[in-house]
């Protein structure tokens, strides 16, 4: 159990390939931070440097107040999970979680008891015997998991643990995981690129881009109030849909003008825009497709288009719809929201009318693609 | 008709790969044939007791192993055999520890000279080592590690430029996963408990290849061995001293116990092998990390 911080932490590869740049974090006692992004954005390269499996370039990084750029990693006291599980083959299972208590010469009693409790929290315990290559994927992650779980390990590193299981497995080891960090309070450093991932793990989240900070906060911080265009895009699924529209200003009131609808900007958003006395201007406005609803042919607000794709998911529809000048949005409806009549008309090349309520905007500013608002 | 089309092209299909197995086959039997009849001769030879010399015949009139008596009763064939199977364990000792010290550090560790370094044992590779010889001698010779020191001097000899040899390894061990390197410094280990708790189990067939290199290296060497050892019975190899029995004087009452000799030098080299063999394990590194 440990604070984490980095500063100004930098990462070059050869002689100007920047990996990470300026990364500037503290991550408290027993908080689980997320590190996610494009692959290629750094985020396993900055978990790497935390482990010690590379070396940091510039900057340090404090574990419990100690330096520890010039430490091994056996040294750094760390528990770490890799993406592909990272499994010593010639080892039985329970030989496998027993192996950084046998190098710490923990005696046998103590290491029976810790391991055979980590199985039983792992639900791995008939398989204690077995060898890696006779365990499925699910299995064998739980395996490196329990590995890392054994020691009293003060940060615990996890490098993509899910990436290799199939979608369904994921989401019960995504639980499975909430479950285990209750059960071993100690800190989290969690590395992914899959957004979901982030948001129902994560205390905090950063989020990166080209080995740069986008945005670090909590889940709602960065779905309510992304800093730029890149987290908006990167945090919700599907994305959020960009229009590039007009703020119009009018006394105290703001209007957005998307293809040809008037729609105002109401709640925290007007009083933001108001007490940072922002004028009529060019933007790049944000909605969310779950923020998106149906609409009447006559409604001001209303923006005609037609359906292109229509994604049945079960509980919700998700209808690609090309306005006329070509832009493409997606819609999220909720297929309560809808009559079973409604519903089998959602097909291809149907016009249907589209709006978004007032206070679910995005602003960001079409050159620098920064939040107007953050 | 479309089911039927699809048959009879598959059949064609096995046909032809029935007859190009046949082919295979036939060339790989007539090739192994032609591979085995001079040690099947040797075997043949060891056996006759009526004769000393060759006598052109492949099966022995009279069948005995008189031979093996004599070869053990007469000559210091023992002394020599001890010598060279001693030579073989601490040559396989040392030449192993080398090359899988140099394999690993040249596959896992980075740092500024690995690939000049790399380069120029390749390059230095290419030289015949018998060019060294006469140095060799030299050197040997002021440090008394010729004649009856000589299997010491041939131990350091056979041992000294076995790192070069790290290629084999040194791609078997690029094969194994470098996050099971990752996870075990995690885990707590030493580059060391690396290497011996993770990789070495690993590689079973690869570091026994790397001991019967090591190990057959003083039974077959005969030219700097002659050298190094020369006149002195004591500190001879099998090679060097069975070589005597086939001077132009001696060749006729030895050729038969020479090939005896032969027939034993075998045995050593084939026990170990299949010692050995157990541990050559195929596919051991499955289930280390998603494929």
């Amino acid at each position: 159990m440990a604070n984490v911080k980095l500063t100004n932490v930098k990462k070059i590869y050869g002689k100007d390939t920047v990996a990470v740049q300026d990364f500037n974090l503290e991550i408290a006692d027993k908080e689980f931070v997320v590190f996610v992004g494009p692959s290629g954005c750094g985020k396993s390269t900055t978990l790497r440097m935390i482990a010690g499996l590379e070396e940091i370039s510039e900057g340090t990084v404090e574990i419990d107040g100690v330096v520890v750029n010039d430490l091994q990693p056996r040294d750094r006291n760390i528990a770490m999970v890799f993406q592909n599980y990272a499994l010593y083959p010639h080892l039985t299972v329970f030989e496998n979680m027993a192996f950084p208590l046998r190098l710490q010469k923990v005696p046998q009693k103590v290491v029976y008891e810790r391991v055979t409790e980590a199985a039983e929290i792992l639900g791995i315990t008939d398989y204690l015997t077995r060898k890696p290559r006779a365990l499925s994927g699910g299995q064998r992650q739980r395996v490196a998991i329990g590995r890392a779980m054994v020691r009293d390990s003060k940060v615990f590193l996890m490098d993509e643990p899910l990436s290799n299981l199939d979608a369904k497995l994921r989401n019960q080891m995504r639980a499975e995981i909430i479950l285990l960090r209750q059960k071993i309070d100690t800190t989290f450093v969690y590395v992914t690129h899959d957004q979901t991932e982030a948001m129902t793990l994560g205390d905090r989240i950063v989020i990166m881009k080209d080995g740069f900070i986008q945005q670090v906060g909590t889940p709602t911080e960065v779905f309510d109030m992304p800093t730029n265009l890149f987290v908006a895009e990167f945090i919700g699924a599907p994305k959020m849909n960009i229009v590039s529209t007009q703020l119009v200003r009018e006394g105290d009131k703001y209007f957005v003008t998307p293809y040809g609808a008037k729609i105002e900007v109401t709640g925290k958003k007007a009083q933001m825009l108001k007490d940072q006395g922002v004028d009529s201007r060019e933007i790049l406005l944000g909605i969310r497709p779950e923020h998106m609803t149906m609409a009447s042919a006559g409604d001001p607000a209303a923006i005609p288009c037609k359906i292109r794709v229509n994604e049945m998911m079960g509980s919700e529809l998700h209808l690609h719809v090309e306005e006329d000048n070509g832009d493409r949005l997606i819609v999220r409806i909720p297929t309560v929201a809808l009559e079973d009549e409604q519903r089998s008309n959602m097909v291809s090349g149907t016009t249907i009318h589209v709006t978004f309520e007032g206070k679910v905007m995005h602003f960001f500013d079409p050159e620098t693609h920064a939040n107007l608002l953050a | 008709m479309k089911n039927k089309t699809i048959k009879k092209s598959s059949l064609g299909a096995r046909a032809s790969r029935r007859i190009s197995n046949t082919i295979i086959y036939i060339i790989l039997t007539v090739i192994t044939l032609v591979w085995l009849f001079p040690f099947f001769g040797i075997v043949m030879e060891s056996f006759k007791v009526n004769v000393t010399g060759m006598d052109g015949e492949l099966f022995p009139g009279q069948w005995g192993f008189g031979n093996y008596t004599r070869l053990f009763n007469e000559t210091d064939f023992l002394k020599w055999f001890l010598n060279t199977a001693l030579m073989g364990v601490a040559t396989a000792f040392f030449q192993t520890l080398f090359v899988l010290s140099m394999s690993y550090a040249l596959s896992r560790l980075r740092f500024k000279a690995r690939k000049p370094l790399m380069n120029l044992m390749l390059i230095l590779g290419m030289f015949p080592g018998f060019l060294t010889m006469i140095l060799i001698y030299k050197v040997f010779s002021e440090a008394g590690l010729t004649m009856q020191m000589a299997p010491v001097g041939l131990v350091i000899v056979y041992c000294a430029s076995s790192g070069m040899g790290y290629y084999i390894s040194k791609g078997f061990f690029d094969t194994i996963p470098k996050t099971l390197d990752e996870a075990a410094r995690v885990d707590g280990a030493t580059r060391m408990q690396v290497f011996y708790k993770i990789i070495m189990p690993l590689s079973g067939s690869i570091i026994i290849y790397t001991i019967l290199m090591g190990f057959m290296a003083p039974w077959g060497d005969f030219m700097l061995a002659s050298y190094i050892i020369h006149e002195n019975s004591q500190g001879m190899s099998v090679a060097v001293g069975m070589y005597e029995w086939l001077s132009k004087t001696m060749v006729n009452s030895n050729y038969t116990m020479f090939c005896a000799a032969g027939v034993v030098v075998a045995i050593p080299v084939t026990a170990v092998f299949l010692g050995l063999q157990k541990y050559y394990v195929e596919g051991v590194t499955g289930g280390a990390v998603k494929g």
